[in-house]
């Protein structure tokens, strides 16, 4: 555990010291050995306890498919700004890869922490580099709107949470999920052990983000530069997801009846916000409404609680997050070379950037759950586990993955196929910087398909 | 007055809420209006609206609240409020008629509502010195080349159904003022076979003209002298002249309505990337790429530059010079880039004379062999008249003064020789304009650049921009958002026949 820890803290002087001519270089092969490294996590004999024990951190097969995610994640981060941020002054470059980096340990401590108040600390800590990177680097002025929007959901969603833990802290002796599990908590009847169940996982739903309280995701998404928003999409939104998980355990028997309106929600979600994608102009915001979309059946898929509902949430959180992050890093692509996130004015550029096409092919397929990619593997599974336990939620998920499909193939149509505007016939053909950084997503979701059982969790 | 308008509140008060009052108000004509969110006809509302009023009191009272709390609305970022926005898919800069036309345009062909985000850039909001408000209004559609009769006749059929097109809801209908009164050419003997041919072509185009000979004339004009005329040609329908400010108006206000955003500031650099290629004949190209593009405040040293996809010039008199900042035209001379934008302001005066005893109600825009030209305007037997003058006499373009001696010299004694009426008449007024002159063969240039990659240039229509601005402005949104020209192919007006050095002549041109 340390022996990753470590090196990504020292990446930080190494920033610092660094001479400016390969700073982004060595970030980026440091951040690739540190993520080439992580995937001995992955390495674990058992399948049910806690690996790479520390007296604060451990893994499990929860955690691990998250913390090398977020290993995998800093490389192609540095990639994907070194374009946009090579303008700036050498010092505001360090700045960047500094709140980068500082990211990257928030969140491997929050995912590997054992203690939930260090989990809850570490969730805070990371909305701080996020908040940073958007308001400093973002590309309008709605930027502080969207910084505004995005710090004080998250943190008004997670107050009532700290109040909460605090109060298990009181009344089970410890917060160690280690043991958290089997201290079984009786007597949860009254209406307060109702108001502490809410408090428990509000916080969480507001960052997967839950339908009702999602109106931060798209400004945060569409005003973040590139690489905020793949750290958005691929990690940040996950980390509500892997907290509900650890939570959920120590809720029952409460989740049974109290889990309905969030249910109703989360699935009612999947279609309004897959119909707002329809009639998106704005390529970004398309991409961070279909956020909203996927992260919906992950919430179900939690919130019901059975072993297929919490894999496949878990299956689809890894394959989101990649796939996310992917489709950002494209449409980042097409903004560097016209300036512009509307669709209507960067179309038919199959013609002009075909390696480019072939790309947005696999990722929006990818987005729709095209078998036999991991992200079918885990809607599937939420699915199934839905439709066991209602019939009726097959109505919405069905309608849910049809809109899904339209507009994932609307994304694909509009930007690659269709008549090319003068304006854009001569444009700057792709990097290699480029090709390789999509490759690199897109690379393990496709092993993933041959090996699914390391990102399975828990499940026999 | 008072004393009436007092009566009339009484009365509304007695009536009730809900009764109509009838409220007259007079309205100054013409230019002057900075306030476009008045109405757009000449006659004043004829009822009060509840919602207007409704808006208007609801902003007074918060301001009111406002002042009234405590606090002062300091704040340490000190933005300049007028300044656009930071970022924009396509700005136009220009905001005549033809940079409004393609904003709406482009906002009417997007399939979304925000599909793209337009800014237009214009540097005077008073439009002092802007072709569109100082031209004579005229639209005909008698030209010898058929992509400018079809021009003509979609841009006559979209101002007769101009409410479907540019009216907003609750708000004024908008009232062109367009007179049908058709354009009647002169020929004399030595042009007469051009004037055949141009009818054959307009004919074929679909447009209503009808050659007259001289005793036809002067049976339908009596007061026209047809010494010398040896063949005339007459406009039938969607000919004649209308309010160009009001044309104007009309899109800005329908184009703001549908998002459009307008910046008044001045365009004075662009920060553009510069990718070198090397052609197949081993010519060194330099292939630019527009990123952002300065706008000044006016009065003041605050710029912002507005990062952009599309620049869309459409500047009028001024876009060769706009062209300039780009690097167009100032390189090596027998490149690419040394062939500048041939667009130039030049100078045109219009003379308003006022005759008694002139032609009547049915006078149609006459335009002599000459070049001279006159047509009615108003009620009261005023006309305004005009020439173009010759080459070596172009006035100088600094200013927007008045030569009274060209009207006694050149206008006056051909205007008299036509019609003997105007022997006796009286110069009330005058003023002059800018044509946006292509002096390579005084046709619009439509398209984009070869050598700037998403500049598109929409200019240079040398005096008939003006009654081509709905069909252009559809031409260049379909161009932009389509890829090409759907409804009008005005392939030949791109920039190829400039770089090839083949001018596509316009015969009839006043």
């Amino acid at each position: 555990m340390l022996k990753i820890l470590i090196p990504t803290i020292m990446l930080l002087p190494t920033i610092w010291f660094v001479p400016p001519k390969q700073l982004w270089s060595s970030a980026l092969i440091y951040s690739l050995m540190i993520a080439f490294s992580s995937l001995i996590w992955l390495k674990t004999p058992v399948d049910t306890g806690w690996s790479f024990l520390n007296l604060y951190m451990a893994t499990d097969s929860l955690s691990t498919p998250l913390l090398v995610l977020t290993c995998w994640l800093l490389p192609l981060m540095i990639l994907a700004s070194q374009n946009h941020a090579s303008a700036e002054p050498i010092n505001r470059q360090r700045a960047y890869i500094m709140l980068l980096t500082t990211l990257q340990i928030f969140l491997i401590l929050a995912f590997s922490a054992t203690e939930l108040i260090m989990f809850y600390v570490m969730f805070e800590a990371t909305l701080i580099p996020t908040l940073i990177i958007i308001t400093r680097w973002g590309n309008q002025t709605e930027r502080l709107n969207a910084g505004t929007y995005f710090l004080f959901y998250t943190l008004a969603g997670s107050l009532p949470l700290l109040v909460a833990l605090l109060l298990l802290q009181n009344s089970a002796g410890t917060l160690s999920l280690t043991t958290l599990h089997y201290t079984p908590l009786s007597h949860l009847t009254s209406y307060a052990h109702k108001l502490w169940w809410a408090a428990c996982v509000l916080a969480f739903l507001v960052k997967m983000p839950l339908y009702g309280a999602h109106l931060w995701l798209p400004k945060a998404h569409v005003e973040a530069p590139i690489a905020g928003s793949m750290i958005l999409a691929a990690v940040l939104l996950k980390l509500g997801g892997y907290g509900m998980m650890r939570v959920m355990t120590m809720l029952e028997p409460l989740t049974k009846e109290l889990s309905y309106p969030f249910i109703a929600f989360a699935l009612w979600g999947i279609i309004m916000t897959g119909s707002i994608c329809l009639r998106q102009t704005d390529l970004k915001s398309m991409i961070a409404y279909s956020s909203v979309s996927h992260m919906g059946l992950v919430a179900a898929g939690i919130l019901i609680q059975t072993p297929w509902g919490s894999t496949g949430a878990l299956i689809l959180m890894i394959a989101h997050g990649l796939t996310s992050s992917a489709l950002f890093c494209l449409a980042n692509t097409n903004y560097e070379r016209t300036h512009s996130r509307t669709m209507l004015l960067a179309r038919g550029l199959q013609m002009v950037l075909p390696l480019m096409a072939a790309w947005w092919f696999i990722a929006s397929l990818a987005n729709l759950a095209l078998p036999p990619l991991p992200n079918l593997m885990g809607e599937l599974m939420i699915i199934s586990s839905l439709f066991g336990w209602s019939p009726w939620t097959l109505l919405l998920t069905g309608i849910g993955t049809l809109i899904t499909a339209g507009y994932s193939l609307y994304m694909f149509l509009m930007t690659q196929r269709g008549p090319l505007p003068p304006h854009i016939i001569a444009l700057d053909p792709s990097y290699s910087r480029e090709n390789l950084l999509i490759f690199l997503h897109l690379l393990p979701l496709l092993l993933m398909m041959f090996k699914p059982e390391l990102i399975w969790g828990w499940a026999a | 007055m008072s004393a009436w308008r007092r009566l009339h509140v009484k009365m509304r008060v007695i009536r009730g809420f809900l009764a109509s009052t009838w409220v007259t108000q007079r309205h100054s004509c013409r230019c002057g209006h900075l306030n476009f969110c008045r109405s757009l006809s000449t006659g004043g509302p004829l009822r009060n609206d509840f919602f207007k009023e409704l808006e208007a009191s609801l902003a007074a009272m918060r301001k009111k609240a406002a002042d009234a709390l405590p606090g002062s609305s300091w704040s340490p970022l000190e933005i300049n409020p007028n300044l656009p926005p930071e970022r924009a898919d396509i700005v136009i800069i220009g905001g005549g008629v033809m940079g409004w036309s393609i904003a709406y345009w482009l906002k009417q062909k997007e399939m979304v509502r925000e599909g793209v985000r337009v800014i237009v850039v214009e540097r005077d909001p008073t439009y002092s010195q802007a072709s569109t408000v100082l031209s004579a209004g005229g639209i005909r559609q008698q030209f010898s080349l058929p992509e400018n009769i079809h021009l003509s006749l979609a841009s006559a059929d979209f101002m007769r159904n101009i409410n479907e097109h540019l009216g907003v809801v609750n708000e004024d209908p908008v009232d062109l003022q367009f007179n049908h009164s058709g354009y009647l050419f002169l020929a004399s003997e030595d042009v007469a076979h051009i004037m055949e041919k141009n009818y054959e072509t307009q004919r074929y185009a679909g447009a209503k003209v009808s050659l007259l000979s001289p005793t036809q004339v002067k049976e339908k004009f009596p007061w026209i002298n047809t010494e010398d005329v040896a063949l005339a040609s007459y406009g039938l329908e969607n000919e004649g002249w209308f309010d160009p400010w009001t044309l104007l108006n009309a899109f800005r206000r329908k184009a703001i309505s549908m998002g459009v955003t307008q910046c008044c500031g001045e365009v004075t650099d662009f920060k553009y990337v510069t990718n070198v290629m090397m052609t197949a004949d081993g010519e060194r190209m330099e292939m630019k790429r527009i990123k952002y593009v300065k706008v000044q405040m006016p009065n003041g040293l605050e710029y912002q530059p507005v990062e952009c996809a599309i620049v869309v010039n459409a500047a009028g008199a001024f876009s060769g010079k706009l062209a300039e900042m780009m690097g167009i035209g100032l390189g090596p001379k027998n490149s690419i880039s040394g062939i500048p934008v041939p667009v130039e302001p030049r100078k045109r005066y219009v003379y308003v004379v006022h005759c008694p005893n002139g032609p009547g109600l049915d006078t149609p825009f006459l335009i002599d062999y000459s070049g001279v030209y006159f047509r009615r305007e108003g009620l009261g037997g005023n006309y305004i008249a005009g020439v173009s003058p010759e080459e070596v006499e172009e006035p100088e373009t600094s200013n927007l003064e008045v030569d009274h001696q060209f009207f006694e010299d050149k206008v006056w004694p051909r205007l008299a020789l036509r019609v003997p009426a105007f022997e006796k008449l009286k110069v009330t007024s005058a003023w002059a304009g800018f044509y946006d002159y292509n002096t390579f063969d005084q046709n619009g240039i439509i398209g984009i650049h070869p050598l700037v990659n998403n500049m598109y240039f929409a200019t240079g229509f040398s005096g008939h921009g003006l009654q081509h601005s709905p069909a252009v402005g559809r031409a260049v949104s379909e161009l932009i958002l389509d890829g090409n020209f759907k409804t009008l192919d005005l392939s030949n007006f791109s920039f190829r026949r400039i770089l090839t050095q083949e001018p596509m002549l316009e015969r009839n041109i006043v």
